[in-house]
């Protein structure tokens, strides 16, 4: 059965307050179209999770989306800091559960295998621990094996709402391929009550049985596929197209204030009706056509 | 080995950085200068170290290492493995397969707990950076840590405002107390290469930097090491290690 639909349909299966997991890595395979359709749409007191802070979550926070982000961390490398996150953090108008990444790994996994809890030797006798315990006491704990009677520290499983995963390839019932490092995704899909498909392309069925071990992303856990070309711009999508450095460099300016910010967001978010127009906003095809992967090198 | 002529600063931290990895070891490394450091001592004495990236690449050959940081796709090419986090924070460092985490720093103390997550600012307030990624699941499970960063009284306190990845917390004990075996080794700043007390645990002076001086090192940190009576100079790199940073590892010079 197809679940092909609209992105705006997509996002408004997503209700107000609803825990959402997504899948972008600083600067790569962000849910940046997908972003930008739950702020139009006007979606409020999400609380999204993912290991490394990403663009998709920098601007949800700075557009008024958040009012919690589970996350490890994270930063746009050599192009700054993920700007909207650390002033809302900073304000307090979001409430920040941070981790670590392979906490937040561990945590998925959990979810992923219907576990109570997993235990770690990370985070102890870190200030990160002792903050998760002040603003999410009930998220970590101890236990003592009954094997070698040694302490750990345990995890609470997360299990999203829904997990919303850029991807490169899937078919119409949302059996989909990750193509290159997948960080968390597989883990975040597996451990969401349900998960919406972005793809780059749509294949027949038939493609995605030629290649089964390519597959990450059963079409059982997924409620809707949406397919649009470039739904991650500005962050790259490896074998499909590298980021764009100066839209990055733009939005790393602007969001370095809250002013700058709305500029922003009035321009390529309000300002366009949808997907289609940012792609022309942003340059249009003749830009687009300029980041598109070489696929000996992916980039 | 010719000692190179002329050298950046970063080029001799990124060279004392690479000496400290031994040939056919595991190195978890972290974003910035760790990354340079690496792919030097895969490029020169240490051919056969396995490179992970947390995010799920296993020994990558880049053409050039970007600006990005581990995001960036040119970091992942011609990888051997592209797998996950899960993958690459678990089942190798996790399991404590991991011989060094190689890491850049905010913030360092006397007992090698590194700070990524906060600075106070002079009025009391607190500006947040990049927090833990990777570093902290590093810190907890590499065998043992190298961490890169700059030599700066604000960087380097007695005690972190913030611990983001565990040293040697407060000493004493204190981290193996609680399960955590491995701790930090060493410290590479643009001044000095420092390491750590076996018993106490507390940071010492290993090595100066040609062209500064004990008081140059000791004025810009805010606690004082140990130093020991024989300090010897930092060996400078090479002009091949130079050369590899410049025409093989970042040749549009983003670290410069």
């Amino acid at each position: 059965m197809t679940k092909v639909t609209t992105l705006s349909e997509a996002v408004a299966s997503i209700p107000q307050g609803a825990h959402v997991a997504l899948s972008g890595f600083a600067t790569a395979r962000c849910a940046m179209a997908f972003a930008h359709e739950v702020i139009r749409q006007d979606l409020k007191e999400l609380t999204v999770s993912q290991c490394v802070g990403a663009m998709d979550a920098d601007i949800l926070a700075g557009a008024g989306v958040l009012s919690r982000i589970i996350y490890g961390g994270g930063s746009r490398g050599r192009t700054g800091q993920h700007f909207c996150l650390n002033r809302a953090i900073e304000q307090g108008t979001i409430i920040a559960e941070e981790y670590s990444s392979l906490s937040m790994a561990f945590r998925y996994l959990a979810g992923s295998l219907g576990l109570p809890f997993i235990p770690i030797r990370s985070l102890q006798g870190s200030d990160i621990l002792k903050h998760v315990q002040e603003v999410a006491p009930d998220t970590t704990g101890t236990i003592t094996d009954p094997f070698t009677g040694d302490d750990w520290l345990v995890l609470k499983p997360l299990s999203p709402d829904v997990a919303v995963v850029q991807v490169q390839v899937a078919d119409e019932e949302g059996n989909a391929q990750i193509l290159g490092p997948r960080w968390e995704n597989e883990e975040q899909v597996k451990a969401s009550k349900r998960t919406i498909v972005i793809t780059e392309r749509l294949v027949s069925t038939e493609m995605i049985r030629r290649e089964p071990d390519r597959t990450l992303v059963s079409g059982f856990r997924v409620s809707h596929v949406v397919q649009l070309p470039f739904a991650a711009h500005p962050s790259s999508v490896f074998q499909a197209y590298d980021f764009d450095e100066a839209h990055i460099d733009l939005y790393a300016k602007a969001s370095k204030t809250a002013e700058g910010f709305q500029t922003y967001l009035d321009q390529y978010v309000y300002g366009v009706k949808d997907h289609w127009e940012y792609l022309e906003k942003v340059g249009g095809m003749q830009h687009l056509n300029s980041l598109i992967a070489d696929p000996l090198l992916g980039y | 080995m010719t000692v190179a002529k002329e050298y950046a600063s970063f080029e001799l931290m990124a060279a004392a950085g690479a000496r400290e990895l031994k040939d056919g070891e595991i190195v978890a490394v972290g974003l910035g200068l760790p990354v340079v450091a690496a792919f030097l001592a895969k490029a020169s004495h240490a051919p056969n170290i396995t490179i992970l990236l947390e995010l799920g690449v296993v020994d990558p050959e880049p053409l050039e290492i970007g600006v990005h940081g581990l995001s960036d796709p040119r970091i992942w090419y011609r990888a051997k493995i592209h797998a996950s986090f899960v993958d690459m924070l678990g089942a190798v460092l996790h399991r404590g397969l991991v011989d060094v985490g190689f890491l850049g720093g905010l913030e360092i103390d006397a007992y090698g707990n590194l700070n990524t997550t906060l600075l106070g600012d002079p009025k009391g307030k607190f500006r947040r950076f990049t927090g833990s990624g990777g570093g902290n699941d590093i810190a907890s499970s590499a065998r043992r840590t190298v961490m890169i960063m700059r030599h700066d009284a604000r960087k380097l306190n007695e005690a972190v405002s913030f611990i983001t990845s565990p040293g040697y917390l407060r000493g004493d004990g204190e981290r193996s107390a609680l399960g955590l075996t491995g701790g930090p080794s060493r410290v590479i700043t643009d001044k000095a290469v420092l390491g750590f007390d076996p018993e106490s645990k507390r940071m010492k002076i290993e090595s100066i930097h040609p062209d500064t001086s004990l008081e140059d090192v000791l004025e810009n940190m805010n606690f004082k090491p140990i130093v020991p009576d024989d300090l010897p100079i930092t060996e400078p790199p090479t002009e091949e290690q130079v050369r590899l940073i410049r025409e093989e590892i970042d040749p549009k010079g983003n670290y410069a």
